[in-house]
């Protein structure tokens, strides 16, 4: 009898044991969330500063990024027009239009950054899921820095290994994957400096597109590496930097990776330059996700058993 | 049932009806909060991913009070009226339980919507949040209703 009630004591007592450990245990679960969010807060605290900043930096590279390319063109095409029609200035004229190639690729790439940043932000992207060959989108992609490349007289060396069946016909949205990669190559030939290398290698691993890219140039700090997704951010905000662009890119090309499910690594140290890893699954989705049923009859909706709100 | 158009919503999407439809989406620890005009009977919905944005990224709808501002906005512009709007709020189970990061998300998603929509005066006419399993909602912008259910498993 006694025994059965100290039996029951000890028993009532690892009880209430357990349920203080528990309670303990969750108090410690609460404060690390706590001292988490308040990092996060600082941080946060830290880019609104930052970002009225950037506001006005924005508008003032839109002037040097947008308008003085167009007037570049406006002149450069006005030029063509008024060259006689001699024989010898056909060599003058074709690199007139050269330079206009130039600056209107430029102002493309820009541009289109621009509004897929505008749409990312309206909620208006979807992935457009179809079968792609990688091979030929990512050549054609590269294909059009060639010509900035041979400026910077810089070496291209590809890597591509892509003539599996399954790399043919890859199920993912190609417009998306395009301007990845494009900022991707882009951002390695604005930061290499003249005449170096740069590595591009593409391939095919467990069912991944992996595709990476590594520069010589400027390197990125590591206090710099968090925030180089973030928008507008450009870590040499100088108005006469070398260096293009709106700090768009890499946020545009984050904000499409995860719509397509893909990851991005980076490796990068001051000085000895970047490397950038993606890897995007192929994409099962064609049509839509996958968790409703479809029927034949294109009752897809009908739920057995759902609540109405 | 009625033969209307249907708009599958993807995370970090908006999407607003301009004409009756069925919007459907899936969720896990994700939020998606539907409003609707009862009066001009115009509905949208979004599906955030994370509460808050921090400066990270993009401005995008894949953060909470920029996706529930966004949608607000963009009924209105397509001819809401405010004082019609209702909310119905979805989501924000517990469904990943390993990742540290990913710690309370869906608590901090489904309190979000709460705080939002209290703050912006819009009554909730219905909600089902948190817990954890997925769902599968389907939002008729004509009717307004909303139809769910469970599902075992899901990331988004």
């Amino acid at each position: 009898m006694e025994n059965n009630e100290t039996n029951l004591q000890s028993a009532s007592l690892r009880q209430l044991l357990n349920e203080v450990n528990q309670r303990v245990s969750k108090h410690m679960v609460a404060l690390e969330e706590a001292s988490r969010l308040n990092e996060e807060l600082k941080l946060l605290n830290q880019r609104l500063e930052d970002s009225e900043k950037l506001k006005s930096h924005f508008l003032s590279n839109i002037r040097n990024q947008i308008i003085n390319p167009f007037a570049s063109i406006l002149g450069l095409s006005e030029n063509i027009t008024r060259v006689k029609e001699r024989p010898e200035n056909w060599k003058r004229a074709k690199h007139m239009a050269r330079l206009i190639f130039d600056e209107a690729f430029n102002l493309d790439f820009q541009l289109s950054n621009i509004f897929a940043a505008a749409k990312l932000e309206a909620g208006d992207t979807h992935p457009e899921i179809v079968r792609v060959n990688l091979l030929e989108l990512t050549k054609s992609t590269i294909q059009a820095f060639r010509h900035k490349c041979l400026q910077k007289e810089m070496t291209l060396e590809l890597r591509l290994d892509l003539d599996q069946p399954e790399a043919k016909a890859f199920t993912t949205d190609p417009i998306k994957l395009k301007v990845i990669l494009a900022n991707l190559i882009s951002n390695a030939v604005n930061f290499s400096n003249a005449s170096n290398t740069i590595d591009i290698e593409a391939s095919l691993r467990d069912g991944c597109f992996i595709f990476s890219v590594r520069d010589r140039g400027i390197g990125i700090a590591p206090e710099d590496l968090k925030v180089i997704f973030d928008r507008f951010k450009r870590l040499n905000p100088d108005i006469n930097s070398i260096h293009q662009g709106h700090g768009l890119g890499l946020s545009v090309a984050k904000a499409m990776l995860d719509i397509l499910d893909g990851r991005i690594e980076i490796e990068s140290r001051r000085g000895h330059g970047s490397f950038f890893c993606i890897s995007i699954p192929q994409n099962h989705r064609l049509a839509e996700p996958k968790g409703f049923e479809q029927s034949d009859d294109g009752e897809e909706f009908l739920f057995d058993d759902f609540e109405k709100f | 049932m009625e033969e209307y158009p249907v708009h599958f919503l993807y995370p970090a999407a908006i999407f607003v009806a301009p004409k009756p439809y069925f919007i459907k989406t899936i969720l896990g620890s994700c939020v998606a909060v539907c409003l609707w005009d009862a009066k001009n009977r115009i509905g949208g919905m979004n599906h955030y991913m994370l509460p808050l944005w921090n400066g990270q990224g993009l401005a995008s709808p894949k953060y909470g009070n920029i996706a529930i501002a966004k949608l607000l906005e963009k009924l209105i512009s397509s001819g809401a009226q405010r004082e019609h709007i209702v909310a119905k709020v979805f989501g924000g189970g517990e469904v990943i339980e390993t990742e540290q990061s990913n710690f309370f998300i869906g608590e901090r998603n489904a309190q979000l919507a709460t705080e939002v929509l209290r703050t912006e005066k819009i009554p909730i006419r219905g909600e089902s949040l948190r817990g954890k399993l997925g769902r599968k909602i389907i939002f008729n912008t004509f009717t307004g209703e909303v139809k769910m259910r469970y599902i075992k498993k899901n990331n988004t």
